[in-house]
């Protein structure tokens, strides 16, 4: 007795059904209730509701607001940029120059960092870039400087290196399993065509692994852009970044239509960059076959 | 097949060796490949052939030796400076490019126009039979077609040497039958030396100048492949080029240019000392080809020699039948094989049968 494609489908639905109530409870019903905050009037718990886009055009019209996407993005590029270009030369590295037999040790290697809380990981930050970390200590002992440099306050350079070193894992991955599936026989056909190694990795092997620098960019850009705890604990929490200032505007100000713009905007933005990239991505898709 | 003596050297191994860590994968090389030659590299999977071929590339470097390319030694010269182009046993087409921009890879540094470059590019397409194809991404190519790129692709170059690294195995045999065949005319046409390196004697036999056939990494002989199939130099040869009947002999006397042997079931033959290739210390037997047999009809009358026989079995294959007989009454067998001709019935087995057999198609090995 063959299974019909209906009662497959029934068979599917009921496989995803947990799942699929699990997301609808705790995503779709959340984000349903912060778009319609976002359209209704009120400060504070008094929200009511004739229907307005009030609190769009106030966070346009309002540059203190629109700084802080603009930062948020900013950064998120940032840390994108820069993990992308130190995970590269490791993926790299491990897919071309490790043993086949050692590279799961060494992707094993790479994730150990994920085995630690973020939160210590951040604190840990502080060793090394804080007030007399290992970093003043070093620039001072060596004369470079008088007074400690005390990194970690500098706000937006010191919640960059942090992120960027915390995401640098995600990056590697994907990255290399786009390495590892580069016939090795094409850049030896390069090299026989009379092309140096090194333009060859860039005619070849770069090209060919641009959809896992896509996909680490996107697995960086996403949750950097809604990173809250890093701007918390580094530099102060001088320099808030887009959730920090949703949770102001949510929690400490209970002004929600105006945080709820403010969260539906910020999506939207990553939205837009994400689709930047899976378009930027599809001109090398046809490669990867 | 051409005799190509005259031709000067465009390749030359001196001593080659080359170690894989304790693996001995090549022991000692020694031979030349000609300009404008078609020269095979033949041999089973692990025999170093692709080694050999990827050290003329310059992919392998050699542990000691000497190899020489035009004249001159390969040694300081990278991959990407030799004067060889490579078509690869997977071809390696660049799948995130068009046929043209495969095609065009190696034409970066070309001073050339562009215009012209584009309009080098259409006649190598041409030549390989891929017109307007150029526009096409190259991960939509069918096997042949790939293999009509990597040609095209290496050839644009106007190398000194194409290497063909087991360039048919992927295709089915249709294919591969016809590609032989547009291959050879290729070689003609451009007069490039191609060295193919395959495992299949029959490939090699069909479209080579001459043929190295190698055993264990080393050339256990290198010869045009009517001499490699006439004239085997060892048995392993004889039994990889073709079928070959192997009958028990004993040597009764060896003087200056013949040889005279005692061969079961066939009895006394002088054989000419150009039959007897170099001894190699084993218990002496003759070598016969099944064509080289000869079933006797009725009234027919063999031309040189002829022994009784008994068939044991009878393979029909249509245009053909392949007969094992026992020879002269004792316990040889020996397979031969007969064209189906009108006028020739399929035997049966069981029937006693006349053989008939020349000596000078015999070779002894001992």
């Amino acid at each position: 007795m063959a299974a019909t494609p209906r009662s497959e489908a029934r068979t599917g639905l009921k496989l995803i059904s947990p799942t699929a109530i699990y997301v609808i409870l705790l995503l779709a019903v959340p984000l349903a209730t912060v778009l319609v905050f976002s359209v209704m009037m009120g400060g504070r718990a008094n929200v009511s509701f004739p229907v307005t886009l009030d609190n769009y055009a106030k966070l346009l019209s309002n540059w203190a607001y629109s700084y802080i996407l603009l930062k948020s993005l900013l950064v998120a590029l940032s840390v994108t940029a820069i993990t992308v270009v130190l995970a590269y030369p490791v993926a790299y590295f491990v897919s071309f120059h490790v043993r086949q037999e050692r590279k799961s040790l060494w992707l094993f290697l790479i994730t150990i960092p994920f085995w630690t809380s973020y939160i210590i990981r951040v604190s840990l930050w502080f060793v090394i870039i804080g007030r007399d970390g290992l970093l003043d200590q070093a620039l001072m002992s060596l004369g470079i400087l008088s007074e400690p440099l005390n990194f970690a306050s500098y706000g937006i350079p010191a919640i960059i290196l942090v992120l960027a070193h915390a995401y640098a894992p995600f990056a590697v991955l994907p990255i290399f399993v786009s390495l590892e599936k580069v016939d090795r026989s094409l850049l030896e056909a390069g090299q026989d065509l009379g092309e140096s190694r090194f333009i060859t990795f860039l005619r070849v092997t770069l090209p060919l692994s641009m959809p896992g620098v896509i996909a680490a960019s996107l697995i960086v850009f996403i949750p950097t852009v809604g990173d809250y705890v890093t701007p918390k604990l580094v530099g102060d929490g001088k320099q808030p970044l887009i959730a920090n200032f949703i949770e102001t505007q949510l929690l400490k100000l209970q002004d929600f239509p105006q945080g709820s713009a403010f969260a539906v905007v910020s999506m939207l933005m990553v939205a837009v960059v994400s689709v930047g990239f899976v378009l930027w991505n599809k001109r090398f898709i046809g490669g990867q076959k | 097949m051409t005799t190509s003596d005259d031709r000067p050297t465009m390749i030359e191994f001196k001593d080659v060796h080359k170690y894989y860590g304790d693996y001995h994968a090549l022991r000692g090389i020694n031979g030349t490949i000609r300009a404008g030659e078609f020269f095979s590299l033949l041999g089973p999977s692990g025999c170093g052939k692709t080694t050999l071929l990827r050290t003329i590339a310059g992919f392998e470097g050699i542990s000691s030796g000497v190899i020489m390319i035009d004249g001159k030694d390969a040694a300081g010269i990278a991959a990407n400076a030799r004067p060889t182009n490579m078509v690869f046993q997977s071809y390696a087409i660049f799948p995130h490019m068009t046929v043209e921009e495969n095609v065009g890879f190696g034409l970066r540094k070309d001073p050339r126009s562009k215009e012209e470059k584009a309009k080098a590019v259409a006649e190598a397409l041409e030549m390989v039979g891929l017109k307007g194809f150029g526009k096409r991404a190259a991960h939509a190519l069918s096997g042949g077609q790939r293999q009509r790129v990597a040609l095209a692709r290496a050839l644009i170059l106007k190398p000194k040497v194409l290497l063909l690294d087991e360039p048919l195995s992927a295709l089915d045999k249709k294919m591969r039958e016809h590609m032989q065949v547009e291959l050879i005319k290729l070689q003609r046409q451009v007069g490039i030396t191609f060295i193919l390196v395959t495992h299949d004697q029959e490939e090699a036999l069909v479209m080579s100048d001459r043929i190295a056939v190698m055993f264990d990494g080393e050339i256990a002989q290198l010869d045009d492949p009517e001499t490699l199939y006439r004239r085997p130099a060892n048995k392993k040869v004889a039994n990889f080029i073709g079928t070959m009947n192997f009958i028990p002999a004993e040597i009764l006397s060896e003087t200056g240019d013949k040889v005279e042997i005692e061969a079961k079931g066939l009895g006394r033959v002088a054989l000419d000392i150009a039959q007897a290739p170099a001894p190699a210390g084993e218990a002496p037997v003759v070598g016969l080809r099944p064509e080289t047999l000869t079933l006797l009809y009725d009234d027919q009358k063999a031309s040189e020699r002829e022994t009784e026989g008994l068939i044991d079995e009878v393979i029909y294959l249509g245009d053909m039948t392949y007969y094992d007989v026992y020879l002269g009454g004792t316990d040889v067998e020996v397979r031969l094989s007969m064209r189906n001709v009108p006028g020739r019935p399929v035997l049966e087995v069981g029937a006693k049968v006349r053989v008939a057999w020349s000596p000078s198609a015999l070779v002894l090995f001992r």
